[in-house]
């Protein structure tokens, strides 16, 4: 056989040594994000309108029982747990987009550029960051209209906005991680399955002092629990460090395990 | 560093473990030499798709190695994707995208400094003959503006080799010919293409060389015109009557060997030549045999693939025994 | 024209009473054993409510401490609402079951065929019957294990099965005449957040006195807090004629005018084609 031997790679005069810049392809995912919502609005919509149903569902039907509780108003109570849920809807969105893309090819476009594999995730998180801004803004506008207490400040809405942001980001490489793995719509659901059911298995209806027996203790080692007390806590009293650590340590560690659990699954595609 | 932009050595992919193994690629060797267009040839199944997908980075392969523009697929799979360009099958773009939008994401994956994305971008959609249409959502585009947006895109970075994986399936014939001529043109600019196809006619046309793959391993390969030659006598089909097969199957057998041919067809390769049409239809008509139709084909590639894998590709029904490539990812 | 649209017109179907009858046993037994086939689907339907009756119990128990509390314990407040709510979930996926059907075009190999036509729409509320009486006696079950009591005993307990197997009949009626009128999936689907509302908007999860306001108002409306509160009043008080009148009534008026409805969305349709 005939062979040439040639100089292969001179023609790619475009590409600069360092293929995409992982933020530049991160950045350019979020806008993708943004404008698949703006051009395909009716998906988007469940996510916004379910965290506001659940804020009134929620604060109307169990507003007694947080209220013997010691909560001033059920608004104090729910407005920081129905962000926080608010903000992980957004990672079944990251699900589906995934699902889609692979279903249809283009992940294998995003697969073949030659940028850092962690582009590629950080893209999708940030994404969900960006959709879960509007619903977990309107959440708290409709707790301010039903009279929600801000003892703490401004900077207790700041926890709230902290505690949703890193539940966002945990949810959505959780979703990319497992949707990896099973490549169909399956893993949506399972997202959405996890992620319920850590949310209500913590102290999401009542504090952990009014809680019985098997849910007492799950909720005290589950570590929404401690980002649901970082969230309420300028909602309810003072800020305290006290208060505060616990939750972002959770997230933090929350974030580490997601993270790898989805790099390790978009390697595993390469396998 | 200097090598041919393409080669395999011993490539093999299998899917699943145990007895639910299957290869399918198994043990491909190929070579693909600069500024050649390299046509990969054989039906669904057979295993192209998987090759390419192993040769663009998709797949680790699970035995062998392959280099793409003298970098190893397996441990350099970066560099690879800096080098080459890749239009898979069935077009994957967002259809909630404009053409433009695309091309911008495009430049961005591939880390293309914004002024330099922007003329490129521009160069790209006269060339395929969309600019009236690049503002507009790739959802409203036709097939064939898909597979031309697909091209583009494949180019954003001025690759060294372009794979193609079945550019033209499902395309009507006009824009099929106008993806080929496109094809032809960047590799007169010096690109080396190796494209999939199950179309004999597309691979005759294109390729300089061919390979004829049939599950996992290549089983012909080379120059389009010398495999045909190579098939040697040209072949009778004739149409009988089903009772007369069998004995017109005897009679053909003493002119040259039987060929596999689509059903109620009988076909023989005339050892004499085409000189030997006259003897055959005597011979049958003495042995009583009614011949309802009859035609004489100069040696094609579908004689060249029936001969090397015993059926025709021409009309072969989609094999499923191995997964198509993108099989593990999602209907495709 | 289409073929099937040709059959039907042109083949009347048999109308005697025990042939409608037969077919719509039939086609009960066909999906009652396609929900069987797909346990993905239904299991939702029996694990949320389970859930939410479990997460309830322990985390409002203290509730059913105060003296005016409608029941000894949360769990037995909560059994009630459970049924309810699984029955919803179940008649609500059945109903997109049929749109499936509708979209896949078995429903209409079922109208070129001499089927009697109500048969499709009853054989569906049928089948949801079916699941919902399973899911009284799976409920009911597991919180009897747990320490729950039907104050009214067995009267009660039937009264709860009926009750349920009513109120499927009356939200698969809705929920039916909704797939059949879009003949899409999505749209059933897009219908929960009507179902949540029903049962979120009501005294399913928690007491209609202790709530305040507007949302007390709107509960107080809510016609499935008067049927659950009849349910929670075999499972809490002494036998009463109230409990038969909300638990019974109030599922079987609304059944008649969804079945009308039900019925109606299937002449439209075949009238359509």
């Amino acid at each position: 056989m005939n062979t040439s031997l040639v100089n292969d790679t001179s023609r790619s005069s475009v590409v600069d040594g360092h293929g995409g810049r992982p933020l530049s392809v991160s950045g350019a995912l979020v806008r993708r994000t943004l404008l698949r919502v703006r051009r395909m609005p009716a998906a988007f919509v469940p996510s916004i309108v379910m965290p506001v149903f659940q804020l009134i569902a929620f604060s109307g039907a169990f507003g007694a029982a947080v209220r013997l509780a010691g909560v001033k108003n059920a608004m104090d109570w729910y407005v920081p747990l129905n962000a926080v849920q608010g903000a992980s809807f957004g990672a079944m969105g990251v699900s589906f987009g995934l699902i889609n893309d692979m279903q249809t090819g283009f992940f294998d476009r995003l697969l073949m550029a030659p940028t850092k594999r962690w582009a590629l995730i950080v893209g999708p998180m940030a994404g969900s960051i960006a959709r879960a801004a509007l619903p977990v803004a309107l959440v708290i506008v409709i707790g301010f209209l039903g009279g929600m207490n801000v003892p703490g400040g401004p900077l207790a809405i700041f926890y709230v906005a902290v505690a949703a942001t890193g539940i966002a980001l945990v949810a959505s490489a959780f979703a990319l991680g497992l949707t990896y793995r099973m490549r169909n719509m399956g893993a949506a659901t399972l997202t959405q399955f996890a992620i319920f059911f850590t949310i209500f298995l913590s102290t999401s209806q009542v504090p952990l002092s009014n809680m019985a027996g098997w849910l007492h203790a799950v909720a005290r080692v589950n570590p929404m629990t401690n980002v649901l007390r970082l969230a309420r806590q300028g909602l309810l009293g003072d800020i305290t460090w006290n208060d505060t650590w616990g939750g972002l340590l959770a997230i933090a560690v929350m974030l580490f395990v997601s993270c790898w659990f989805a790099l390790s699954g978009l390697k595993s595609l390469e396998k | 560093m200097t090598s041919a932009p393409i080669i395999a050595h011993g490539l093999v992919r299998h899917f699943g473990s145990g007895d639910n193994t299957v290869r399918a690629v198994d043990g491909v060797d190929l070579q693909v030499n600069q500024g050649e267009i390299f046509g990969f040839l054989g039906p669904n199944g057979a295993g192209k798709s998987t090759t390419v997908r192993v040769l663009t980075t998709l797949l680790k392969p699970s035995a062998g190695s392959a280099t793409v523009a003298g970098f190893d697929v397996a441990t350099q799979a970066d560099q690879v994707r800096r080098s080459i360009g890749v239009a898979l099958q069935d077009a994957a773009i967002d259809p909630l995208m404009t053409g433009r939008e695309l091309l911008d994401l495009q430049s961005v994956l591939y880390g293309i400094p914004k002024t330099r994305a922007r003329e490129r971008g521009e160069e790209l959609l006269e060339r395929v003959g969309l600019t009236a249409a690049a503002d507009r959502r790739v959802g409203t585009y036709s097939g064939g503006m898909r597979r031309r947006l697909d091209l583009a895109l494949s180019l954003v970075h001025e690759p060294s080799v372009l794979f193609l994986d079945e550019p033209t399936t499902g395309l009507d014939p006009m824009s099929r010919l106008t993806l080929w001529e496109e094809v032809r043109r960047l590799n007169r600019e010096g690109t080396t293409v190796l494209l999939t196809t199950q179309y004999l006619e597309e691979a005759d046309q294109l390729a300089d060389r061919i390979a004829i793959i049939d599950h996992g391993k290549i089983v012909r390969e080379g120059v389009p015109r010398d495999l045909k030659s190579a098939v040697g006598a040209p072949t009778l089909l004739i149409d009988v009557d089903s009772t007369h097969a069998e004995s017109a199957r005897s009679v053909l057998a003493r002119f040259g060997d039987l060929r596999p041919t689509s059903e109620g067809t009988l076909g023989v390769g005339l050892a004499q030549g085409a000189e030997a049409v006259a003897s055959v239809i005597r011979s049958l008509d003495e042995a009583g045999v009614h011949v309802r139709h009859l035609e004489l084909n100069e040696p094609s590639l579908d004689d060249v693939f029936a001969e090397a894998t015993g059926y025709r590709l021409e009309g072969a029904e989609t094999k499923s025994d191995a997964p198509a490539a993108g099989a593990r990812r999602g209907p495709r | 024209m289409t073929a099937a649209t040709v059959a039907t017109n042109h083949v009347a179907p048999p109308r005697s009473f025990t042939t409608a009858v037969h077919h719509t046993l039939r086609l009960t037994q066909r999906s009652v054993l396609g929900r069987l086939r797909q346990p993905a689907a239904l299991a939702p339907s029996f694990i949320f409510p389970l859930f939410f009756a479990a997460l309830g119990s322990a985390s409002f128990q203290r509730m059913s401490k105060l003296p005016d509390f409608p029941a000894s314990s949360f769990l037995n407040y909560t059994a009630a609402g459970a049924i309810v709510q699984g029955v919803l979930f179940a008649a609500t996926s059945s109903a997109g079951d049929l749109a499936t059907d509708i979209e896949q075009g078995f429903f209409e190999r079922l109208l070129v065929s001499p089927v009697t036509r109500t048969a499709i729409v009853i054989g569906r509320l049928g089948s949801a019957m079916v699941v919902a009486i399973s899911q009284v006696f799976v409920f009911l079950g597991i919180f009897l294990a747990f320490g729950a009591r039907i104050e009214t005993g067995v009267v009660g307990f039937i009264g709860l099965t009926v009750s349920g197997a009513l109120l499927a009949l009356a939200m698969s009626g809705l929920m039916s005449g909704i797939a059949i009128r879009s003949g899409s999936p999505e749209v059933v689907q897009g219908s929960f957040p009507m179902v949540f509302a029903l049962l979120f908007l009501s005294s399913s999860f928690f007491p209609r006195q202790y709530m305040t306001g507007w949302y007390k108002t709107v509960a107080s409306w809510n016609p499935m807090s008067h049927v659950v509160e009849g349910m929670q009043g075999f499972m809490n008080q002494p036998l009463d004629v109230d409990q038969f009148l909300r638990a019974w009534l109030i599922p079987l008026g609304i059944a008649t005018i969804s079945i009308m409805f039900g019925l109606r969305a299937l002449s439209n349709r075949l009238a359509a084609q």
